[in-house]
């Protein structure tokens, strides 16, 4: 290149590389460019939150009486309170994950085939998770009433004695009574999610197990639910992200009563911050909460990016 | 045309994120004006709140000062106030508190000293048409120091039962729990599915739901009983033998209370008693109106409402009212001080009392214009004067909220009332030594 610099018109041949080398830059910087605003965006409303999470999950006190300590994370192994709302949102979240995903798995593979009124059922079927969860848990709540409520009004008319279904107030009843309400709320989505996937797999695999004779059964658990494996893993991991985090439904129906029955991290978490003001515990305690989301959701990206063995 | 058409919508668009970033940086607040003309007025949507935003437009009109409203809902207003006043921003010439938070801001001197602002409009204090239970509450400590708030909103709680019910079985007025828990258990008896009537009455109805709610509906039980929640020297103590008993006495109300009632709140138990479901009930003033209104009330002019039953000790019933302060950052405070002083005078506060919130002032407990209109007034004012402030400390939020949580669980039969005392006394002890480090 260098070789033709002295002869004429080398300028102008010099010239078009360099321009060339300043597109490339140019394009080279584009997707960084294109990338900022949202990269902006993200660290203002979901990075700097976090520090700041961070920073005052380490603090207490108030004002000019500021002080770092590990006290709000050693107050959590202690706190009673707090080891119960963690288990309620790990019994909350495994118990509506399952039936939701059985359910919601159920419907699809129904549903997912050629039979009269389908698109009415899927779109009846699609009703509760468009309703906000707020109006699910009015509703709800004036369904559970133990003496004016259409539940307990149809068991009496069945002739039972509802004198002891106290359902939200009962310190038995309450969880498994906002866990039933949340599984009918949230199946819609897992049969959603389900129904696509089943949708996206070829028809080809099943020819070739209908001819090799396969039963029914056989199809289904080495024909369809490998190939629904992906559908599976991101329906499961969006519902764990949601569950650990329940707040609405919860706070409407119940406000984690009777007692602390029904009380999950989450209601702690408000209560703490804006009810006691004790910003630095509650940090501490949703810093716990964001951890064990994210060590669930690695694992099931991994099991995700895995390849299925043959 | 078709372009301009898809433009349109964009630029509409942009506009908007353009007026909503401008208005994140304050473009569209209202600035005060410089020669101090305008008050920021903090208040609650409710109609207390309403009463009180009545009120500044009135002031407007009268006297030319503006008087911005920043409305917030009950449940996010003390947030605010305690995050602008603790960063001191001024933000607020005044604000709106319930008598419970009192203590919070008082104690982080958040609050400007109202006397020597008296004092230099030559006046020693708040006049004595103020009730003494009342102006109490402005005080910080209790009763005894310094004034830091006005009373706006006289509330306490009331006895509420159903005359006819009482008179038609032979039962008078409960004086004493003891009396209405033997009234309880025979409406509850005689007025069963089964009986005349056919429709299964509920001798009485309560709060029980976990937090505030319970603990409301427990404290003139409690107090009754002669427990307290604090010794002397602040110690908790409530798993003293008279606040077992108490509580004791609490399941045994219950037993003629709605099944479900441990997760009631109020409406629920409103909904019972304007449905004519429960024969009895404690309640605040705000729903003594409901009962007239044709249109939700199904026992019009059969409720009552009287002070509370006795034990070992007097009924008292708890306080709740709504005070009016000026935060120490106020930039405006004399200003803010005029119209405070204009809001709470006799005038003004019969203006909020025509729109049914109860006055703080004797004399209008006495009005006859206003007595016509709310004959529970006599009844009103003696259970105020009687009347009990939540235990005045900065903690009470917490220390209620856990309280509730264990009187819940005695309630739906989690802990026994043993149990369930010890376990709160417990925690309250390390919340109260929690924030003593």
């Amino acid at each position: 290149m260098n070789a033709d610099s002295d002869k004429p018109g080398s300028e102008m041949r010099l010239a078009q590389p360099s321009r060339a080398r300043a597109a490339i830059r140019r394009e080279r910087g584009l997707p960084y460019l294109l990338v900022a605003p949202a990269v902006a965006v993200l660290l203002a409303l979901s990075i700097y939150p976090l520090v700041y999470l961070v920073k005052v999950a380490f603090q207490t006190g108030s004002g000019d009486a500021v002080r770092w300590t590990f006290a709000n994370f050693e107050r959590l192994a202690s706190d009673g309170f707090f080891l119960t709302a963690l288990w309620h949102t790990l019994v909350y979240a495994a118990t509506a994950l399952t039936f939701e995903f059985l359910l919601g798995l159920g419907l699809a593979l129904l549903l997912d085939r050629s039979i009269r009124g389908r698109a009415v059922f899927r779109a009846i079927l699609l009703i509760p998770m468009m309703l906000p969860s707020v109006v699910v848990g009015v509703v709800w709540r004036l369904m559970l009433n133990p003496t004016s409520g259409a539940i307990n009004g149809t068991l009496q008319g069945a002739g039972m004695n509802t004198d002891r279904l106290t359902w939200t107030a009962s310190t038995a009843l309450a969880l498994p009574s906002v866990i039933a309400v949340d599984v009918w709320q949230w199946t819609p989505f897992m049969f959603l999610v389900l129904l696509a996937g089943l949708q996206a797999i070829p028809q080809e695999p099943y020819e070739a197990a209908l001819i090799d004779g396969s039963s029914a059964w056989q199809t289904f658990r080495h024909v369809t639910l490998p190939l629904l494996r992906p559908a599976i893993l991101i329906a499961l991991l969006l519902r764990t992200m949601d569950l650990f985090r329940v707040f609405d439904q919860i706070f409407i129906l119940t406000q984690g009563g009777p007692g602390n029955a029904t009380e999950t991290v989450s209601l702690y978490v408000y209560r703490t911050a804006f009810r006691f003001s004790d910003f630095g515990y509650a940090a501490a305690m949703s810093f716990v909460l964001l951890a064990m989301t994210n060590v669930v959701s690695l694992i099931y990206i991994r099991l995700l990016q895995r390849q299925e063995p043959a | 045309m078709q372009k301009k058409s898809g433009s349109l919508p964009s630029t509409i668009s942009l506009c908007l994120s353009l007026l909503l970033i401008a208005c994140s940086f304050g473009a569209c607040r209202r600035s005060a004006a410089p020669d101090g003309k305008s008050l920021t007025l903090a208040v609650n949507s409710g109609v207390e709140g309403d009463a009180l935003k009545q009120a500044a437009r009135d002031y407007e009109t009268q006297t030319g000062v503006r008087v911005n409203i920043a409305e917030f809902p009950y449940a996010n207003l003390f947030e605010k106030e305690l995050i602008d006043l603790g960063a001191g921003s001024g933000a607020y010439d005044l604000i709106m508190l319930d008598d419970p938070w009192f203590p919070r801001f008082a104690e982080r001197e958040l609050l400007a000293d109202l006397t020597p602002m008296f004092n230099r409009r030559n006046l020693a204090g708040p006049d004595d048409d103020f009730l003494r239970s009342s102006l109490a509450l402005c005080r910080q400590p209790y009763e005894t120091g310094a004034l830091y708030a006005l009373p706006y909103v006289g509330n306490s709680q009331l006895f509420f039962y159903r005359k006819d019910l009482l008179e038609n079985h032979g039962l008078k007025e409960p004086v004493t729990w003891d009396d209405a828990l033997a009234a309880a258990r025979t409406i509850s008896e005689r007025e069963s599915a089964g009986a005349p009537g056919g429709r299964q009455v509920y001798g009485y109805v309560m709060r029980a739901a976990q937090g505030n709610a319970v603990v409301a509906d427990f404290m003139p039980i409690f107090w009754a009983f002669g427990a307290e929640m604090f010794d002397a020297e602040g110690r908790p103590t409530v798993n003293s033998a008279e606040a077992v008993a108490a509580l004791r006495f609490m399941l045994d109300l219950g037993k003629y209370a709605p099944p479900g009632y441990v997760s009631f709140n109020a409406d629920e138990v409103s909904a019972h008693l304007l449905q004519g479901t429960a024969a009895m009930s404690i309640n605040w003033p705000a729903w003594i109106s409901a009962f007239d209104d044709p249109e939700r009330s199904r026992v019009i002019g059969k409720m009552a409402f009287t002070t509370m039953p006795a034990a070992k000790n007097p009924g008292r019933a708890e306080i709740g009212n709504w005070l009016i302060a000026i935060p120490r950052g106020s930039k405006n405070a004399d200003a803010a001080f005029d119209f405070l002083v204009w809001a709470t005078s006799r005038e003004q506060m019969k203006q909020s009392a025509l729109r049914v919130n109860p006055p703080t002032r004797r004399s209008l407990f006495e009005d006859p214009e206003l007595l016509a209109r709310f004959p529970a007034y006599p009844a009103q004012l003696r259970s105020l004067e009687t009347s009990k402030p939540r235990p005045r400390t900065p903690l009470w939020n917490e220390i209620e909220n856990t309280f509730g949580i264990f009187l819940s669980k005695a309630n739906s039969g989690e802990l026994s009332p043993e149990v369930a005392m010890n376990q709160a006394n417990v925690e309250i002890e390390k919340i109260i030594a929690r924030n003593r480090r």
